[in-house]
């Protein structure tokens, strides 16, 4: 935790340096009678700066090493793999389209977590798909990503 | 006579079918929600404004109060049959509700929630009725630095809750106001931090970022423990739901209690139901004859917490319908769906919208007596739910965050955003970061610019405007204590 907290810390000290300059160098300080666009972003990244500071100052004086926080073994695996499909989905979005990628996403995740047998796995994914497409493309005509495979 | 005419206009827009309907669909939603470990009112909100879009704004926001008032009491039920808060301000639940649970009286411990919710419910919607038009009146008469006052108070004040570690809350917060700083800016029209991305220069929606911090990031959180957690078997019917007399006598007070602190809390602008609900607790436990009996299954320490977190939850809306400054996670996302539809917050709300407001403020009348029939009689419905395997749950939190995020505009921009801030909300979670403080202020933060500036201009640039006259000074100084007051503690604790 405490070098999680240094590197962070690190990191939003760049990030605040870098937004308060840029607000500087690209945006105006003063304009039409009053503060420019430059103005409060300026002043929020010098208060980042300084929290970013207080966090850094706090994190290299604590001795304490502090609790391991991220998962190891199965738990970091479970949440790379649900991180890592949640993904894929998003990214082949327009290629599947978003009806029938719900179903597939459903049934590919719910048969890794859980171990349900594949009937009860597909009448989940499917159900869940059904309801995305009567509540959103039939009732509320929301335009989804229709996919190259399967129009509706 | 003002008053009833207002009243009853608001009753014969709630009674409407579809408005009734919206208002049971919210309830019952809103358990569920609520009754899912990991995800809270602020994510549920957030999945499902969404739906709204499509429909009149005060149908929108009648659904979405309901599910809000049903999410205060989901979160007891997982509080109580499995020892996990379903949202935040039910983790003192835990405390005495799974000790009652245990000694084979989770009936009672969720049926003085139920009775003692929808009595500091009804009276939080009474008083949130008389209070709010003499409040906007009078914030009528509020120029720009009296806002911005407002709004500095509101964002310091939610850090000060934001978990153990201050100096992280406030973080979260001025993040949230870095990003509310992207895309065009009002007055001058500069494009910034757009980096000649379209959408980038459209600014940084709330919806993608709530949807993303609450919902995907709990998920992922979730996800570690997906395969262990395992939920005790409760068998629950509607007669063991009845709390009986000596249950009842030994609550009353705690529920009278809870419901004046929980509405005295839930008003103040940044703090919300959990603190009501951790005060509640403490009070309790201090005036009790028996303190002994805390922690080992005593009912006020139910009772009590669970009237709280529930008027706080009513009250919490008076700043947002008033003044348009949210006082929780939860009320700044209706915010933002509030000028989604096209509305604007704020004192004028009151003259403007009357039928939104008093549609609003009947159907909270309503919901609240459909929360007490739908928790007591389809208990064991809900405590079956509870029981669905995380492993199943959890895809399908992620489905409804993913069309949640794209229906916002219907672009697939939105939900890489909403990833984004999934992965940022994972982090923020394991390292004691606060979601609630970045949202309140990515929302805030437009408004609080303006407000800014607007002052600076009439005052010629003069910084003294916020503290010459009287109520902003008051607000400024309240708003300043609440930075000095953890600073002085962590100095005082070395």
């Amino acid at each position: 935790m405490r070098s999680a907290d240094r590197v962070t810390a690190v990191l939003l000290l760049a990030l605040a340096v870098a937004f308060s300059a840029g607000a500087l160098k690209y945006y105006s300080w003063w304009g039409s009678g009053g503060p420019g666009s430059a103005f409060l972003p300026f002043w929020l990244g010098l208060v980042m700066v300084l929290l970013a500071l207080m966090m850094l100052v706090k994190s290299l004086r604590n001795p304490w090493p502090g609790d391991a926080w991220l998962p190891r073994g199965e738990g970091l695996r479970d949440m790379l793999v649900v991180l890592g499909v949640t993904v894929a989905f998003v990214a082949l979005l327009k290629v599947v389209g978003m009806i029938l990628g719900t179903a597939l996403y459903l049934l590919a995740l719910i048969r890794y977590l859980g171990r349900h047998p594949w009937w009860l796995a597909a009448a989940i994914a499917f159900a869940a798909a059904g309801f995305n497409w009567l509540v959103f493309v039939h009732w509320l005509r929301v335009p989804f990503p229709e996919g190259m495979l399967w129009t509706f | 006579m003002d008053f009833l005419s207002n009243l009853s206009l608001g009753f014969s827009i709630a009674f409407t079918p579809f408005n009734l309907m919206m208002a049971v669909a919210g309830v019952t939603v809103g358990i569920l929600i609520g009754a899912l470990p990991g995800v809270g009112p602020p994510s549920g909100v957030a999945m499902l404004l969404p739906l709204t879009f499509g429909m009149d704004p005060t149908s929108g926001i009648i659904m979405l109060a309901a599910l809000y008032a049903g999410t205060m009491y989901g979160g007891t039920i997982t509080a109580v049959l499995i020892n996990t808060p379903g949202e935040s301000a039910s983790v003192v639940t835990c405390l005495d509700g799974y000790q009652m649970a245990l000694q084979g009286r989770a009936g009672p411990a969720l049926g003085i929630a139920a009775i003692g919710s929808f009595i500091a419910g009804t009276i939080g919607v009474v008083l949130l009725m008389l209070v709010s038009p003499l409040l906007a009146r009078w914030a009528l008469s509020f120029g720009p630095p009296e806002t911005f006052a407002l709004m500095l108070l509101g964002l310091t004040t939610c850090t000060l809750l934001a978990g153990d570690d201050p100096l992280k809350g406030y973080i979260s917060m001025v993040a949230g106001l870095m990003l509310a700083m992207v895309g065009y800016d009002i007055i001058s029209g500069d494009a910034r931090y757009g980096f000649g991305i379209v959408e980038m220069m459209d600014g940084v929606d709330f919806l993608p970022v709530a949807i993303g911090l609450f919902g995907l990031g709990e998920v992922l959180a979730g996800a570690e423990q997906a395969r262990s957690t395992q939920v005790a078997k409760t068998r629950l019917r509607l007669r063991d739901v009845l709390p009986g007399m000596p249950d009842w006598v030994r609550s009353r007070w705690a529920i009278a209690r809870g419901t004046v602190m929980g509405f005295a809390v839930g008003v103040l602008p940044g703090a919300g139901p959990t603190v009501a609900a951790f005060l509640a607790y403490t009070v309790e436990k201090r005036v009790s004859k028996h303190p002994e009996q805390f922690g080992k299954g005593a009912i006020e320490g139910v009772a009590g917490p669970e009237s709280a977190n529930n008027a706080a939850a009513t009250a919490a809306m008076v700043p947002m319908l008033t003044l348009g400054i949210p006082g929780s996670a939860t009320t700044a996302i209706m915010l933002g769906g509030l000028m989604m539809w096209g509305l604007r917050p704020g004192p004028m709300l009151f003259e403007k919208n009357p039928e939104f407001v008093w549609g609003l403020i009947a159907s909270q009348y309503i919901a609240n007596v459909l929360l007490l029939i739908l928790s007591t009689l389809f208990i064991p419905l809900f405590v079956r739910a509870v029981r669905i395997p995380y492993s199943i749950l959890m895809p399908l939190i992620v489905v409804f965050c993913i069309t949640g995020a794209y229906s916002l505009k219907n672009n697939v921009w939105d939900v890489g955003q909403m990833l984004v801030f999934g992965v940022i909300g994972y982090f923020m979670k394991k390292l004691g970061y606060s979601p609630a403080a970045l949202v309140l202020a990515l929302v805030l933060g437009p408004l609080a610019e303006r407000a800014l500036r607007q002052s600076l201009i009439i005052s010629d640039a003069g910084v003294g405007i916020f503290f010459m006259r009287p109520i902003s000074g008051v607000l400024m100084a309240l708003a300043l204590l609440a930075v000095a007051v953890p600073v002085a503690r962590a100095f005082l604790k070395k």
